[in-house]
């Protein structure tokens, strides 16, 4: 065998592997969607869909966030808190001013961007552990928004009308929300795939030393990543306060472990470099999925933060066990050519 | 090492010394009653139960990985705990028994960690789901708070009618993984792990095993920790220390512990214990709510790994270019690369 067509293989076996864990990820939907539909007959009731997929459209975004993170071989905890304190401020000042309009929008996203920057100079430019920093900011933000609140929420009925309209809009009898999500999710995978920048999103999460001795900006691209993370989960809190209607100061508390969970099981690894926000994306409908079953089948509330978990862990150990199978072959093919 | 890592604290350590004064002096200000000795020692169970879960923290901490399902398996112990008072199981087994549950559950993170590789902060991320929800699934909805006095001894006895015994437990629990640590093999093991695994195998560390074990020791320290939880509180029920790994990881990193493995001492964990726990009870007795509690506790987390860094800038300020005449941009080239990959691999050990 020569060294070309070792080579080929070798980025054969790659592809495949990837490909099988997209796909996997795909079959894992279609079965359990035929579990459920098999123990309860309503699951597959178009209604239900909908409520699946509108469930799903928030943590899709908020996943795809956390998996661009993930990708620059970082983490981000405080997914939930930026949600909620970006959430807390734009519907607060949107309860105030009731003529600010869709300009809000803009203001959940400009405050998710601080704050996500905030995490972003303190992960790439003081090189602290990325989990010690996102829990520190973690709390630091929700007490912030605590503090903002003053113990008092925001009611549904003090935010603007279009605001709660919006969320249950439908194009073509079609939810809104689960097609805005899509598209979000769709752009934000084009721009990884097809732009420089995503490109060096990835090459930083596979190999930050490579990435440094290449003559990529290491740290602005980590601060990037963080800085769109806050973006995003600035946006998603909004729609999520706008799903919800009453904003609380609590609001999206627990998103970190569900947007990682969502992540992990679609594929999105958390060494870096491999995965994609698709896959993360319908990692949230698995989870949305397991949700609205679980309740369907009337089983405990309980059992979805143990589920959740559990999936964390089951999907690292496959990535991991597949990553080491990957390896293994690349070796045996390498050394194959000169042992035969 | 190990015997001056005790005896002679560090700067950072003496830093903390004259914190802990400052805090408890701001404290004396703000109530008069603050310096009785019965507040004092009572005013300890403000720390003892994260203070537990920060040694067991730590240990794992010094060996490169991290576990941050310790809270959650708090919460199975006591859980489980309140099952065992259900059916009038004496004390000694009950405790045995839930130790010996929150043990496997360590174990069991060790053995995901080391046996199977995998990436210790995505494990116990997701156990610390998992062992939330086992501890819902095992206790229901509703706490249990019928518990006979055997059961709330440790947590609510008080010797000679003012020291706790919590308060003997922790000191009893610090000496003890101090000694485990700075005196003994295993910790001078955990120590060289957490500096460079490889070496450490090489020279004949069995590393898996090792760490197994700092993960179960971890849980042991959860399940004691359960134990002092049902006797302050009265109550077990799912969401038991639901939050309160910050308080843990704050108190371990503030304590000088190196978060990337190879560093750090226990009595330097005791003293930001100290210091956290004289600051939440002075920031009760000036009537601060437990929100601005939070935002001072991230922030001090977030002070305690940013010192390397702020230390490092003040550094590099303060040095004044030794000779003109030396090529310093190839030196500061290569040093500034050096460090850039440094800080790289160091983070991607976490």
């Amino acid at each position: 065998m020569s060294a070309f067509e070792g080579k080929q293989t070798r980025v054969g076996v790659g592809e495949f592997a990837l490909r099988m864990r997209v796909t996997g990820v795909l079959a894992f939907i279609v079965l359990l969607g035929a579990v459920f539909a098999m123990l309860s007959p309503r699951f597959l009731n178009p209604q239900n869909l909908a409520i699946i997929a509108s469930n799903a459209a928030i943590l899709a975004i908020v996943a795809a966030a956390q998996a661009v993170v993930l990708l620059t071989r970082n983490l981000d905890v405080s997914v939930g808190s930026i949600m909620g304190f970006a959430a807390y401020l734009t519907a607060d000042y949107a309860a105030r001013h009731h003529g600010a309009g869709v300009a809000i929008i803009g203001l959940a996203m400009v405050l998710g961007t601080l704050l996500g920057v905030v995490n972003g100079l303190i992960v790439a430019y003081a090189a602290v552990s990325p989990l010690i920093a996102t829990l520190g900011t973690m709390s630091l933000y929700r007490g912030a928004t605590y503090l903002y609140a003053h113990g008092r929420d925001v009611t549904s009925n003090e935010l603007p009308h279009w605001m709660l309209s919006a969320v249950d809009f439908r194009i073509v009898g079609l939810p809104a929300l689960p097609l805005l999500s899509a598209l979000v999710v769709v752009l934000i995978a084009l721009f990884l795939r097809r732009f420089a920048f995503g490109r060096q999103i990835y090459a930083v999460g596979s190999n930050p030393e490579a990435a440094v001795y290449y003559g990529l900006r290491v740290k602005r691209v980590t601060l990037f990543a963080y800085a769109f993370s806050g973006l995003l989960c600035g946006f998603a809190g909004l729609l999520y306060a706008a799903r919800v209607g009453t904003v609380t100061v609590v609001l999206a508390s627990g998103w970190e472990l569900s947007s990682l969970a969502a992540a992990v099981i679609g594929g999105v690894s958390v060494a870096g470099g491999s995965g994609t926000v698709i896959g993360a994306a319908l990692g949230a409908l698995i989870l949305a999925s397991i949700d609205n079953g679980l309740v369907l089948l009337s089983v405990q509330e309980f059992w979805r933060m143990f589920i959740q978990g559990t999936a964390i862990v089951a999907a690292v150990a496959v990535d991991t066990l597949i990553g080491a199978q990957i390896r293994a072959s690349l070796v045996s093919r390498r050394f194959g050519g000169v042992r035969a | 090492m190990s015997a001056r890592a005790i005896w002679r604290p560090t700067a950072w350590e003496a830093m903390l010394v004259v914190l802990i004064f400052a805090a408890a002096a701001w404290s004396a200000t703000l109530s008069p009653y603050y310096l009785q000795i019965d507040q004092l020692l009572y005013s300890t169970r403000n720390f003892v139960i994260p203070g537990l879960l920060a040694f067991g923290l730590m240990v794992v901490v010094t060996t490169g990985e991290i576990d941050i399902s310790v809270a959650s398996t708090l919460a199975v112990a006591s859980v489980a705990l309140s099952k065992f008072a259900a059916v009038g199981a004496p004390i000694a087994v009950a405790a045995l028994l839930a130790v010996a549950l929150a043990a496997t559950l360590g174990a069991l993170n060790g053995f995901f960690v080391a046996r199977l590789g995998l990436p210790s902060l995505a494990v116990t991320l997701g156990t610390m789901g998992a062992y939330r929800g086992l501890a819902f699934i095992i206790g229901g909805g509703m706490g249990y708070t019928s518990f006979n006095d055997p059961y709330l001894y440790v947590g609510t006895e008080l010797w000679f009618g003012v020291v706790p015994a919590s308060l003997i437990l922790f000191a009893v629990v610090a000496a003890g993984v101090g000694f485990l640590m700075h005196k003994t093999t295993f910790g001078r093991r955990c120590f060289a792990v957490g500096m460079n695994k490889t070496a450490a195998w090489i020279s004949g560390v069995n590393v898996d095993r090792l760490k197994i074990t700092a993960y179960a020791l971890a849980g042991v320290l959860a399940g004691v920790a359960g134990l002092v939880w049902i006797g302050q509180y009265g109550s077990a029920r799912g969401d038991n220390a639901d939050g309160m790994i910050l308080f843990v990881v704050t108190a371990v990193v503030l304590g000088g512990v190196d978060i990337n493995g190879g560093r750090g001492t226990v009595l330097g964990v005791v003293l930001a214990l100290l210091l956290l726990g004289t600051l939440r009870n002075g920031m009760g007795l000036a009537n601060i709510a437990g929100p601005t509690q939070t935002v001072v506790f991230g922030a001090l987390l977030l002070i305690g790994v940013l010192r390397p860094f702020v230390a490092g800038l003040a550094q590099r300020w303060r040095t004044p270019p030794s000779d003109p005449f030396s090529r310093r941009d190839d030196t500061e080239q290569t040093s500034e690369s050096n460090s850039i990959t440094n800080n790289i691999t160091r983070r991607s050990a976490l």
